[in-house]
């Protein structure tokens, strides 16, 4: 058990908005785990929790067995955090040697330079850099030290495609070492491609936490839509597998984790028009998971974490 | 703490117009100061100046550290910092020792101006003395500065430095000797920081150890900014 975040609860200034309202998270040794949700969701704050940047104002955290502010001060975690920028007047090589230089196993310098990709500008001043070469820096300040858990929060935004695709190699060559990794993001692709577990997040509750797949299923694994022709939308949730119902207009849509019993009661009923069946993704799940009127109940197995 | 002591020197000592205006000005003040209109026609007035000068660029390199801890505020470095194992009270001290080291330059070329070019003669136990206290004497003012850099914005930082710096010079008597200032203002220098600061130099150009009282006014100040420091870095640690 590498991380155990009990219950958080924390408040802001005046106490009006909860950021982070009870979140129930653990995270075992060597998994990677995608923390997903909206901007404003509460993944910053969960993650400055997680660093012992802010305190709970109820609820612990526990990293690697002991506080937060504890496990940063042995050298259990390295960090990316969200909005750094680049320091003045020191070399690449300079800020990671002396970032290195405070944690008691750190890896040697030239491997977290290449690990990170950085290797090629290591002797150019980190404020000449172009914004993803920074990015890539501000990733190898995080492993430098060669922590069991990194830390990296929304460690692609503004960055293109290219330099995401080769920031996620890097990621996923040091997650292969064995370390944890625990990311945030708002691209529900890089959750899915990147991380073993997707831990979904709104208003600062955790409301679904699983694999991609599991997630998706939690929303239903099909959807099922039809044409109304002017007949009743009521009881439509009662038909096999269906988990959600959305009527819009004359057009019924059928969230099922069975689409075949779904279309086969449909067929018997005689209400297949315009009849579509596809398979739910990940952005349909997100989207039913953290509407503002959430319409799915979501399963209680999956928003409870496996402690 | 010793790595981030050399990281952080190194970023000042690479800052070229911080070096250049932080060690020239003071320079370019003392020649001005003591060889325009006839100047040294008071006896010892290019080794009063000297000190007081360099009292006054090592007040100012020594507050710099201000806009440059409340720059790295701004940039999120300290926040990195804080997410690696350097403790924060090793954070602040080192950053304090670097600031204090920079402030040598400062005081040597002032010196180095006073002998080579306006022939102060001392002894060789003044000289290394003298250097000793200026730089010893900065720290109040260091922390004063990282006070001011853990509470303030850059601007905000800057601005009032040089309110600190201008106000502490002329009522301490850096600039111009106290004696022509009014007489409520000359007893009031003679408490402030900056005045008790040059008066470590001053005696040792004359030749005698500092009095009792200008070393306890000075560790007083010390606490003083010393305490404002720690409440200003306390204050910032809980947003930054």
């Amino acid at each position: 058990m590498v991380l155990t975040g009990a219950v958080k609860t924390f408040g802001r200034a005046g106490g009006v908005v909860r950021a982070v309202d009870g979140i129930d998270l653990s995270i075992g040794r060597g998994e990677t785990v995608a923390l997903l949700g909206r901007n404003g969701a509460g993944k910053s704050t969960t993650i400055r929790l997680l660093l012992g940047l802010d305190r709970p104002d109820s609820g612990t955290v526990r990293v690697l067995g002991r506080t937060a502010e504890r496990a940063v001060l042995d050298g259990l975690v390295g960090a990316m955090l969200q909005d750094g920028r680049p320091i003045q007047r020191v070399t690449v090589r300079e800020l990671i040697a002396f970032v290195a230089s405070t944690y008691p196993r750190p890896m040697p310098v030239a491997e977290a330079l290449a690990l990170a990709g950085v290797s090629a500008y290591a002797n150019r001043r980190i404020d000449k850099l172009s914004g993803g070469q920074t990015q890539r820096v501000r990733f190898a300040v995080a492993l430098a030290g060669n922590p069991e858990l990194i830390v990296l929060d929304e460690p692609t935004a503004a960055l293109d495609v290219e330099a995401r695709r080769t920031f996620w190699e890097s990621m996923r060559a040091y997650a292969r070492r064995g370390n944890t990794v625990l990311f945030s993001t708002h691209y529900l692709e890089e959750a899915d491609e990147n991380a073993d577990r997707i831990v979904v997040v709104d208003r600062g509750r955790i409301v679904a936490d699983g694999s991609g797949d599991a997630i998706r299923g939690s929303a239903g694994s099909s959807l099922v839509s039809f044409d109304l022709a002017g007949g009743p939308a009521e009881g439509l949730e009662l038909l096999p597998g269906v988990i959600a119902v959305e009527v819009s207009g004359d057009r019924a849509l059928l969230r099922t984790d069975d689409s075949d019993a779904t279309v086969r009661e449909l067929a018997r009923l005689d209400a297949i028009r315009g009849l579509q069946v596809s398979r739910a993704t990940l952005e349909d799940a997100f989207l039913a998971l953290t509407a503002p009127a959430a319409a799915v109940p979501v399963p209680a197995s999956e928003t409870e974490t496996v402690r | 703490m010793t790595r981030y002591i050399v990281l952080e020197i190194r970023r000042t000592l690479r800052d070229g117009s911080f070096l250049i205006f932080g060690t020239g000005m003071p320079v370019m003040m003392y020649l001005l100061f003591t060889n325009i209109g006839g100047g040294g026609g008071v006896d010892g007035w290019k080794t009063a100046s000297m000190v007081g000068i360099a009292a006054y660029g090592a007040l100012s390199s020594a507050m710099s550290i201000g806009t440059g801890v409340a720059s790295d505020k701004q940039l999120g470095w300290l926040e990195q910092l804080r997410v690696t194992p350097l403790a924060p009270s090793r954070a602040v001290v080192g950053r304090a020792i670097s600031g204090s080291v920079t402030v040598l330059p400062t005081i040597l070329t002032v010196l180095l101006a006073g002998g080579l070019v306006n022939g102060v003669r001392l002894d060789v136990w003044q000289w290394i003395t003298l250097v000793l206290l200026l730089w010893i004497g900065a720290l109040p003012f260091t922390l004063l500065g990282l006070g001011n850099g853990y509470r303030l914005t850059p601007q905000s930082t800057g601005v009032v430095n040089v309110a600190c710096l201008m106000g502490f010079a002329i009522v301490g008597g850096l600039w111009f000797p106290l004696e022509l200032l009014p007489g409520w203002l000359r007893s009031i220098g003679r408490f402030t920081p900056a005045n008790r600061f040059a008066d470590l130099g001053w005696a040792t150009t004359e030749g005698h150890a500092p009095g009792t009282g200008t070393i306890a006014v000075l560790c007083g100040w010390l606490l003083l900014f010393g305490a404002y420091a720690v409440i200003s870095y306390r204050r910032s640690a809980r947003t930054v």
